[in-house]
């Protein structure tokens, strides 16, 4: 089976608008970290260890019975490709740094990836669309128990799973939930949150953005520990705050739309006229007015948008697919430009006669 | 200068950030560094970095105080296995192999404690194959202690039974290995 076919399918099955508070939540992640006994960890290996690691990963899934996986060296790809896989959020940034030599094995429908030689020899990573936590670890749970099988893990009775950070020690968990919460950072809350939950335990980070300003109002809700709770209690102490947090931004929606509604409409609006009519768009404000075009469709403000689209969009209009599309390296102008004329055709709005139509490579 | 957090409390940590393509430096009070936002370990990407942490919750004002400058500090536990030194891996942040684990093992609770909100100890999923050898040392450890009932009560012949038991079990255990450190 080749692999070319996880480039073409754009839309990958975390990024369906389904599962359950699917209005807020975008998509659910499991992660878990595992090293193998007698193997020095990535860090440290050569490409020969790395091989072996590798290796022993291909078998492991060859004889596994219920999954099929599709498996790539970093090094077969082109930087655009590895670039496409990063944008799909089917690989870490990690995995595809050319000094390394990382490997990853996809599922059939992009559920599971295994990335080989990241930070530790395995992270087996699981999304979902939607709030799907138990689900998700599940999956991700069966897929570890069925290799576990065939590897020789490095585990410990008194430390658990042994990873390469010691931020993963233990049950080698992270668990994260992918949040749209727009109102929450319109009414400035989420700034009183972010602390607030990161002394239960738990992180909350913008989704892209470096720094504090979340790109496009998305947040990553994941679990800071993975020592001294089992991986049930982390799932349910991530799953309680994240209702929180659905409850809290339903909330907010309504007083928003309650005080100011002109407003409100106003903004959201203007976001789907510049979606709909710019002749260029930087990726910043792609995400902005991506932000306040989904929170208009939320609200029944906004009508006859496909909540799929928006999403397809948001892993469309990233540089990668930009680049794919266009089948060309684009600067950073040509992509917005490219950017601008995807959002007008994909969001059905005629062009003005002005324009000239064979300008158009989509 | 003031923390570019909270722009209340001198600034006393500088994190270094990097991404694959750049590099910042941000700098914070104490209490921002630890609670802020771009403190965490993301899955993704860790905006700041662990050896930061490492360097200085652990490292700096405690472990090694005052003699950061210093070559000649002392190394620490050394891995048998990967080289690598207990000073160099709050360096780095990062474990060169399992067996630095068994070697750091003496300052790794404190280690855990400051990461893991106190916790030490694994309290969750065991591979299968280790569940097996977990349940045959407790039933060791049952029949070990029905033994020293037996002994004590002059029950001998119930004591003999019980001991052929356990030394079949131990058969069972060393036969899958070290019994010593289940990795
Ligand atoms: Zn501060
Ligand atoms: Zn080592």
């Amino acid at each position: 089976m080749s692999f070319e076919k996880f480039f073409k399918q754009e839309l990958t099955g975390w990024m369906v608008a389904e599962g359950e508070h699917a209005d807020i939540v975008l998509s659910t992640r499991i992660r878990l970290a595992r090293n193998l006994q007698d193997h020095l960890f990535p860090i440290n290996a050569s490409q020969e260890d790395a091989n072996r690691v590798s290796q022993a990963l291909n078998q492991a899934v060859e004889t596994m019975q219920d999954h099929h996986f599709t498996g790539t060296t970093m090094k077969d790809l082109s930087p655009l490709e590895r670039q496409i896989l990063v944008e799909k959020h089917l690989v870490s940034p990690q995995l595809i740094n050319p000094k390394k030599h990382g490997s990853v094995l996809l599922s059939e429908d992009e559920t599971i990836s295994i990335m080989v030689n990241e930070e530790d020899h395995i992270r087996i990573q699981c999304i979902y669309p939607g709030f799907q936590i138990d689900q998700a670890y599940e999956h991700a749970d069966q897929v570890d128990s069925e290799l576990e099988v065939n590897l020789n893990y490095a585990f410990d009775e008194t430390f658990g799973y042994l990873t390469s950070c010691p931020s993963n020690t233990g049950t080698g968990m992270r668990a994260s939930v992918m949040m749209h919460l727009p109102a929450l950072t319109i009414t400035k809350q989420i700034e009183r949150i972010i602390p607030a939950i990161s002394r239960l335990g738990m992180v909350v980070r913008g989704s892209y953005g470096e720094g504090s300003e979340a790109l496009g109002n998305i947040y990553q809700v994941s679990n800071q520990i993975t020592l001294g709770k089992s991986e049930e209690e982390i799932l349910k102490d991530l799953g309680s705050i994240s209702k929180r947090l659905i409850a809290h931004e339903k909330k907010s929606r309504e007083l928003l739309l309650a005080k100011s509604e002109v407003h409100l409409e106003n903004r959201l609006f203007r976001a789907l006229g510049t979606l709909t009519h710019s002749r260029i768009l930087p990726s910043a404000e792609a995400a902005k007015c991506l932000s306040d075009v989904r929170l208009g469709i939320d609200l029944g403000i906004i009508e006859n948008i496909d909540m799929n689209i928006l999403n397809e969009l948001m892993i469309f209009m990233q540089p990668g697919f930009l680049q794919q599309y266009a089948e060309t390296e684009l600067t950073s102008d040509e992509r917005d430009i490219l950017r601008a004329q995807l959002f007008r055709d994909r969001l059905g709005v005629v062009r003005s006669a002005t324009q000239k139509k064979d300008s158009d490579p989509l | 200068m003031l923390c570019e957090n909270c722009k209340e409390r001198p600034a006393t940590v500088v994190f270094k950030q990097e991404t694959l393509n750049d590099k910042t430096e941000r700098h914070l009070c104490d209490k921002c560094a630890f609670y802020s936002q771009t403190f965490s370990f993301s899955p993704d990407q860790e905006p700041l970095s662990i050896q930061q942490f490492l360097a200085h919750w652990l490292g700096g004002s405690e472990l090694f105080s005052e003699q950061k400058a210093d070559e000649r500090l002392p190394d620490g536990p050394k891995c048998p296995n990967c080289d690598l030194t207990f000073h160099r891996f709050l360096d780095i942040g990062k474990f060169g192999c399992a067996t630095c684990y068994v070697a750091f093992s003496g300052q790794l609770p404190r280690l855990f404690a400051k990461l893991h909100n106190g916790h030490t100890q694994h309290r969750g999923k065991i591979p299968v194959s280790l569940n097996e050898r977990f349940a045959l040392k407790k039933k060791l450890e049952d029949i070990r202690t029905k033994m020293q009932q037996a002994v004590e009560n002059e029950r001998f012949e119930e004591a003999a039974t019980l001991r052929d038991e356990a030394n079949q079990l131990k058969q069972q255990l060393s036969d899958g290995g070290d019994d010593q450190h289940v990795i």
